[in-house]
């Protein structure tokens, strides 16, 4: 009887205050393997290289781009303002707060995907946010940035501009190709003559 | 030891160790607490005794109300937590055949090996009858494997089913336990037994 009275008289206000307080919804520390393979699956992690080529052109302070290579790739070739961190160094303490921040807009990139997107899995995997990987990788920023693919004449106006904004990019940062970048065809002016439709689908980026 | 071991904090023999010792303590406290005795298990059934109840229902209300103040101050993750599977008709099958085993050999698994350590020939009994329940099982598995994996429901949680929060569903069977207690002693006065001793 008085142990009823005891128990009742301790357990009854704690849980008055458990039901009265919020639930704890801190995120867990990890995310599930189901929750990393739904992101994976829906690409969130990817970053388009016209994004990434429009925020070092502005030089956007918000961006930070991270090499994944090796320090010597790095030395051979590095996107501007671009930092080294080799992915078999990605859990060194040192680097820690590069990678653990919630400020910056972190891109990782390598010559592909594979390396970059390692790193943000593991970095994805502690839990950290504001880490990207840069869309196909450098061969990619090369093919689409440095070396844009003219499009045929009578390509729609839209390829055209992402032509001219990807020739624009590469320019500013320093490709070799100088021809200029080819007109627009104004609206109501003459005619293209009449060609074969044939727009080479890319991978989407994010322009 | 859960955290402990995946974190390889202590190795999977040291663990074996913990549960030993924590197996023991375990056992003491059940025989110190008169869980070996088959008069106060079946006792629960016929309202003579209904130290199980006060005891496990005790036991829950502490544990879940530890868990969520635990989960508050941030030093517990509840998605961690296992929650047993929920098989609809082998949970509801498996409850009345361990129910009618209780209220016939007077014990449960574990105060039966509780009660056996102590020196009872009734003890030991239920636990040769407890392997051939084990070896049926075993044997005649593609008889019930059907019933044994029906309605499988995964880990529901009751307070999700009913839409409430967790605090408030603690505190609603904190509440019940307690009204629980309270008919539990009014049933030990209603049917007491002259003639029952702990251990006789």
């Amino acid at each position: 009887m008085k142990a009823r009275l005891v128990l009742a008289s301790v357990i009854i206000p704690l849980g008055l205050i458990i039901a009265a307080v919020p639930e704890n919804t801190t995120k867990p520390y990890k995310l599930t393997a189901e929750q990393l393979l739904d992101e994976v699956k829906s690409g969130t992690q990817f970053i388009g290289p016209e994004e990434v080529a429009d925020m070092v052109i502005s030089k956007d302070p918000s961006l930070q781009l991270i090499d994944v290579r090796s320090a010597a790739e790095y030395e051979k070739f590095s996107l501007p303002n671009s930092i080294n961190i080799p992915l078999v160094d990605i859990l060194n303490s040192e680097w820690e707060g590069y990678i653990n921040q919630d400020i910056k807009l972190n891109v990782f990139y390598s010559n592909g995907t594979n390396e970059a997107n390692q790193a943000w899995m593991i970095s994805r995997q502690l839990g950290y946010a504001n880490n990207y990987v840069l869309q196909g990788g450098l061969n990619y920023w090369v093919e689409t940035i440095m070396n844009p693919e003219a499009p045929e004449n009578g390509s729609p106006n839209e390829e055209i501009l992402k032509y001219n904004l990807r020739k624009g990019a590469g320019m500013a940062l320093g490709s070799e190709a100088s021809e200029a970048a080819q007109p627009v065809a104004a609206p109501g002016g003459a005619k293209p003559p009449v060609q074969k439709r044939e727009t080479k689908k890319r991978v989407q980026g994010g322009c | 030891m859960g955290p402990l071991v995946v974190y390889e904090v202590i190795s999977q023999n040291t663990n074996l160790l913990l549960a030993f010792f924590i197996g023991i303590g375990f056992g003491f406290v059940l025989e110190a607490n008169g869980f070996s005795s088959s008069r106060r298990l079946a006792g629960m059934f016929y309202g003579y005794d209904t130290t199980v109840l006060k005891v496990f229902f005790t036991a829950a209300i502490v544990g879940s109300v530890g868990l969520l103040f635990m989960s508050l101050f941030n030093w517990i993750d509840l998605s961690y937590i296992y929650i047993n599977p929920t098989y609809l008709w082998s949970t509801l099958g498996g409850g009345v055949i361990m129910g009618a085993g209780f209220i016939l050999g007077g014990y449960c698994p574990g105060t039966s090996f509780c009660a056996a350590s102590i020196g009872k020939i009734d003890a030991l009994a239920f636990i040769g009858g407890m392997f051939i329940g084990i070896l049926v099982f075993a044997e005649g598995y593609p008889l019930w494997e059907g019933f044994y994996n029906a309605q499988f429901m995964g880990a529901p949680l009751l307070n999700e089913m009913l839409g409430a929060s967790r605090g408030m569903l603690t505190l609603l069977i904190i509440l019940v336990a307690l009204g629980m207690f309270w008919i539990g002693e009014w049933a030990e006065k209603r049917f007491s037994r002259d003639d029952y001793k702990l251990n006789q």
